[in-house]
C-alpha cells in the first residue's frame, strides 16, 4: 500500500508539474529530455535488464520512429500524427524482426557487437537514400494534431510522461507474469531456461518486439517535438549508448532504475552543454570572465558532458555495476 | 579502369587494417574481452605522430619507434589500473568499461586538441609512382604496407619463439590451465593489452600521413576492426591479418564497382554474414555461445 | 506388455574428429529408476545432451513417449515430459528459490497464482520451504541440488534426466535425495540418473547401463552389474581410459 502511494504522488506531481512551472521554455525542455531518456532506458530495460539481452543498437528502433513519422508527415502534411506513430511502430518492428532473426542465434560477444553492426546498416542507408534527406536531414515546418497547439512543449511533455507511464505499466505487468520470469531465467541462465521448456528465440524476440516499438513512439515524439532530425541527432551509436548508460547508473533489471538514471544524467548532461556550471562560477566570483579558466571553461564546457558521461560509465562499471538502485536492493 | 588498381589499394590499406585487427584480436584472445576502446587508441596513435612530427619534426614513419614503446606502456597501464578489474564480470560490462574509456580519451582529445581536423603533410604525402598498365601506388600507402609486413613479422616471431610469447599464446588457448602450469595469466594479460594497444598506435600512426586527423577519427576503425577479427576468427591472429586484407579489397572493389556511399554498408552486411554463417571465422577458435 | 518410454537407437555423437558417444542404444521402461554410469568421460552427459536436445546426434534416433525427437529443442523436448538437471548446478541466481520453481512451474501454465501453488508444493517436498524468499545464488551446494530438483518437479515430468544429482552430497544428504527420488517414482514418474557414486546407483535403480569411453559396456539390473569384471576392470583401471 505505501508504494502505491508513494507511486500516486510520483504520477501526481510529474502531471503537476508544468502548472508550476509555467511557460518557462527551458525547463520544460530539460523536463521532457528526462521523461524521453527515462522512457528510452525504460523500453530498452525490458529487452536489455530483465531479458539480459544488451541491444547496442537501439538508436534505429528510435531513428525508425522518427524518421518514418517525419517522412509521411512532409509527404502528407494534412495527416493525423497518431497515424504516422502507427505506421513507425510497424516499421521498427519489422527491422527488430530482422535483427532478432540475426542477433539472437549469438551469445556473448557477438550479440552485442551484432546488435551494432544492424543499426549501424540502418544508419548508413539513411544517409545514403534520397527520401530521408540523407546527411542533410529532415525539417518539417508545419503540424496540427486535434487543434492541440504543437507549438507550446506542454503537449509533448505529457505525450512522453504517457509513454513513460505505459513502459512501466508493462515492465511492471512483465515481471509478476510468465513472460517476465521467462525473460529473467533467459538472463541467468540460458540453457537452463531451455531446459526448463522455454523457447529462447520466442521470448527474446517478444521482448525485443515490445522494447522497439515503445522505442520508435518515442522516436516518433521525438520527432514531432523537435522537428529537425538527421542521423547524428536520432540514429547514432552514442544514443544507443546513452539509453544503457541511464539504466546502468539507476539500476539495470529494476522497475525504476531507468527513471532514476535519466533524473540524475540528463540534467546534469544539460548544465555541462549549456555552460551553466561556468556561469554559475563566474557569477560566485570564483573565475573571472575573461580569465584563460573562464574563457576555457566557457569554449569547451560545452563538449565536456561526453567526457563526464566516460568518466561516470568507468566509475559506475567499477564501483556501482549493479547501480544505484541495486546497492539499495542489496542492503534489504 | 583496370580491375588490378583497386585490388592493389586495397591490399595496401588492408594491410593497415590489419593491424589494427592483430591488436584487437590479440586482446580478445588472451583476455577474452572485446575492446571497443581500440578506435580510439588508433586515435591517440594518429594524434602521437602528429605531434612527433610537428613539435620534434620526426618523420612519421620514423616515429615509431618512440609511438610504439610509449603505446605499449599506455596500454599496460590501462589494463593494470580498469580493464583486469572487469575481467571475470559478464561481457556488457566490459564492454560498457571499454566504451567509457574510449570517451574519456576521445573527449579529451576534444578539448585538448578541439575538433578541428589536422593534416599531416610529409614531403611524400601525395606522391605517387605508376606503375605498368595504368596503375598507380601512393608511396605512403606502400610504406605502411611495408613496414605493417615488418612488424606483424616480429610479432609473429615474439609470439611462436619468445618464451613470453608461448605464454600469451598458452593463455589464450586456455586461461585457466595456463595458470595452473605456472604461467601468471594477470601479467600476460596486461603484456597483451599493450601489445594491442601499441598496434592500434602503430596502426593510427600509419595511416596519419593520409587521413584526416580528428578526436573521433578512431570510431570508423572500430567497427572495422571488429569486422575483421569476427571474419578472421575473433582471437586468431593470422586470421586477423587476412580479414583486414579482405576488407580492404572488398572496400575498395565496392567503391570503384558500386558506390563509396555504400561501402561501409557493404563491410557490415560481410560481418553479419561471417556471424551466421560461420561463427568460428575463417581461422578462430570455436566461439559464439 | 511393457511401455518402452525412452529408447535410444544407436546414437553416436561426434565433436569434430573425437567421437564421445558411440553407437549407444538401450530402452527404459515406465516408472522405471535407470542408472547410467560410467568412469568421468564416458560420454554420460554428453548423451544426456543428445537426448534433451542441446546438441542433436550425430547418427541414431532417440524415441520418447513414441515420437522421435532427435531434432527437437531443449524446450520442446520439455514440453513433451522430459526434463533434465545439470551436473554442474544451473540456479538461476538472481532469482529467488520460489522464482526458480516457478520458473519450472510456468511450462505447464499462464498463471502467476498456479505457478506459484505448484512451486510451493515442489519446495515442500524437496524441503526448501524455509528458503523460499533467499536468492538462489545464496544456496550452499546441497541445497542448490536439491533445488535443481524441485524446479524440474514442478515441470510435471514424465521423464526425469538426473545428471549427478548427489554429487558432492554427503550421506544423509544423498539418502533423503534418494528418498525423494524414490517418491516420484511411485507418483508414476520415470526417471534417468548418471552417477558417479556406485552405492548410491546400486540401492536405487532397477537396472543399468554402463558407459565406457563412449561405448556401452554392459547393461543389466544392479546385482549383474557389481559382478560384471568388464565393469569392474573398467572402474579399478578408469583412470587409464579417462
Amino acid at each position: 500500500m505505501k508504494h502505491i502511494a508513494l507511486v500516486t504522488l510520483i504520477a501526481a506531481t510529474a502531471i503537476a508539474l508544468p502548472l508550476f512551472i509555467g511557460e518557462n521554455p527551458y525547463i520544460i525542455g530539460i523536463l521532457i529530455s528526462v521523461l524521453m531518456m527515462a522512457a528510452l532506458s525504460s523500453a530498452w530495460n525490458i529487452l536489455g535488464g530483465y531479458a539480459g539481452q544488451y541491444s547496442f543498437g537501439h538508436a534505429a528502433y528510435f531513428g525508425a520512429g522518427a524518421y518514418t513519422t517525419l517522412i509521411m508527415l512532409t509527404l502528407f502534411n494534412t495527416l493525423n500524427p497518431v497515424i504516422c506513430i502507427l505506421v513507425g511502430i510497424v516499421v521498427a518492428s519489422l527491422i527488430a524482426l530482422m535483427t532478432g532473426s540475426i542477433v539472437f542465434r549469438l551469445r556473448g560477444h557477438y550479440f552485442g557487437l551484432a546488435s551494432i553492426a544492424v543499426a549501424e546498416i540502418v544508419r548508413l542507408s539513411v544517409l545514403n537514400f534520397e527520401c530521408t534527406g540523407g546527411a542533410q536531414g529532415i525539417l518539417l515546418t508545419d503540424i496540427s494534431l486535434w487543434g492541440l497547439d504543437l507549438n507550446s512543449k506542454n503537449p509533448f511533455y505529457y505525450g512522453m510522461l504517457l509513454v513513460l507511464a505505459v513502459t512501466l505499466a508493462i515492465t511492471a505487468y512483465l515481471r509478476r507474469s510468465k513472460t517476465g520470469y521467462y525473460l529473467q531465467a533467459i538472463r541467468e541462465d540460458q540453457d537452463a531456461a531451455a531446459s526448463l521448456g522455454i523457447n529462447l528465440s520466442f521470448y527474446k524476440n517478444k521482448a525485443l518486439l515490445i522494447s522497439a516499438a515503445l522505442t520508435s513512439v518515442l522516436g516518433s515524439l521525438y520527432g514531432l517535438y523537435i522537428r529537425f532530425i538527421d542521423t547524428s541527432a536520432v540514429l547514432d551509436l552514442r544514443l544507443s549508448i546513452e539509453i544503457i548508460l541511464t539504466a546502468i547508473i539507476g539500476g539495470v533489471g529494476t522497475l525504476w532504475g531507468p527513471v532514476v538514471g535519466a533524473i540524475l544524467l540528463v540534467p546534469l548532461a544539460e548544465i555541462l552543454r549549456s555552460n551553466l556550471l561556468g556561469e554559475a562560477l563566474v557569477k560566485a566570483g570564483l573565475v573571472s570572465e575573461t580569465s584563460g579558466i573562464g574563457i576555457f571553461l566557457k569554449e569547451n564546457l560545452a563538449h565536456a558532458h561526453v567526457l563526464v558521461y566516460g568518466i561516470i560509465t568507468v566509475l559506475c562499471i567499477l564501483y556501482l555495476p549493479k547501480g544505484i538502485l541495486g546497492l539499495y536492493r542489496r542492503k534489504q | 579502369m583496370s580491375f588490378l588498381q583497386p585490388l592493389l589499394s586495397g591490399i595496401l590499406t588492408g594491410g593497415v587494417y590489419a593491424l589494427a585487427g592483430i591488436g584487437m584480436s590479440l586482446v580478445f584472445g588472451v583476455m577474452n574481452i572485446s575492446n571497443f576502446a581500440h578506435g580510439d587508441l588508433m586515435m591517440l596513435g594518429m594524434y602521437m605522430a602528429y605531434f612527433a612530427f610537428t613539435l620534434l619534426h620526426i618523420d612519421p614513419y620514423l616515429s615509431l619507434v618512440l609511438i610504439i614503446p610509449t603505446a605499449f606502456f599506455f596500454g599496460f597501464m590501462l589494463e593494470k589500473l580498469f580493464i583486469n578489474r572487469v575481467i571475470h564480470h559478464p561481457h556488457q560490462n566490459q564492454i560498457l568499461l571499454t566504451i567509457g574509456l574510449g570517451l574519456i580519451m576521445s573527449n579529451t582529445a576534444l578539448l585538448a586538441f578541439t575538433s578541428d581536423p589536422k593534416i599531416l603533410t610529409t614531403t611524400y604525402s601525395s606522391s605517387a609512382f605508376n606503375l605498368p598498365g595504368d596503375i598507380s601506388i601512393s608511396l605512403p600507402l606502400l610504406l605502411s604496407f611495408l613496414i605493417t609486413c615488418v612488424i606483424i613479422s616480429i610479432l609473429y616471431l615474439f609470439l611462436a619463439k619468445t618464451s613470453t610469447g608461448m605464454a600469451l599464446r598458452a593463455t589464450s588457448q586456455n586461461r585457466e590451465a595456463a595458470q595452473l602450469m605456472g604461467i601468471n595469466v594477470a601479467k600476460m594479460s596486461a603484456i597483451a593489452f599493450g601489445i594491442g594497444t601499441a598496434l592500434a598506435a602503430t596502426a593510427g600512426a600509419l595511416i596519419a600521413p593520409t587521413y584526416y586527423i580528428h578526436p573521433l577519427a578512431g570510431h570508423s576503425f572500430l567497427l572495422k576492426a571488429f569486422t575483421i577479427c569476427v571474419l578472421g576468427g575473433l582471437g586468431s591472429v593470422v586470421g586477423a591479418g587476412v580479414g583486414g586484407i579482405i576488407i580492404g579489397v572488398v572496400e575498395a572493389m565496392s567503391s570503384t564497382y558500386l558506390s563509396t556511399d555504400w561501402k561501409d554498408v557493404i563491410v557490415f552486411v560481410l560481418f553479419l554474414a561471417v556471424l551466421l554463417l560461420r561463427l568460428e571465422g575463417l581461422f578462430g577458435k570455436k566461439g559464439g555461445r | 506388455m511393457i511401455q518402452h518410454l525412452l529408447h535410444i537407437s544407436h546414437v553416436s555423437k561426434h565433436f569434430g574428429g573425437n567421437v564421445a558417444v558411440s553407437d549407444v542404444s538401450f530402452s527404459v521402461n515406465e516408472k522405471q529408476i535407470f542408472g547410467l554410469i560410467g568412469p568421468n568421460g564416458a560420454g554420460k552427459t554428453t548423451l544426456f545432451n543428445c537426448i534433451t536436445g542441446f546438441f542433436p546426434a550425430t547418427a541414431g534416433d532417440v524415441i520418447f513417449d513414441n515420437k522421435k525427437i532427435n531434432a527437437l529443442r531443449p524446450d520442446q523436448v520439455c514440453k513433451l515430459g522430459m526434463v533434465r538437471t545439470w551436473q554442474r548446478v544451473k540456479p538461476l541466481e538472481n532469482l529467488t528459490v520460489l522464482e526458480n520453481v516457478m520458473v519450472g512451474a510456468f511450462s505447464i501454465t499462464n498463471s502467476t497464482g498456479e505457478a506459484e501453488a505448484n512451486a510451493m508444493e515442489q519446495l515442500q517436498k524437496v524441503g526448501l520451504t524455509d528458503y523460499v524468499k533467499k536468492s538462489a545464488g545464496s544456496l550452499p551446494i546441497g541445497l542448490k541440488k536439491k533445488l535443481e530438483l524441485a524446479r524440474v518437479l514442478a515441470t510435471h515430468p514424465k521423464m526425469l534426466l538426473l545428471d549427478e544429482i548427489c554429487g558432492g552430497l554427503n550421506h544423509t544428504e544423498t539418502d533423503l535425495l534418494l528418498d525423494i527420488i524414490r517418491g516420484i517414482r511411485m507418483k508414476g514418474a520415470t526417471i534417468v540418473f548418471i552417477e558417479h557414486d556406485m552405492k548410491a546407483v546400486t540401492s536405487i535403480c532397477d537396472r543399468i547401463v554402463v558407459l565406457n569411453s563412449g561405448e556401452k559396456l554392459a547393461e543389466g539390473t544392479p546385482e549383474e552389474i557389481t559382478s560384471n569384471p568388464d565393469v569392474i576392470a573398467a572402474y579399478l583401471g578408469g583412470g587409464h581410459h579417462a
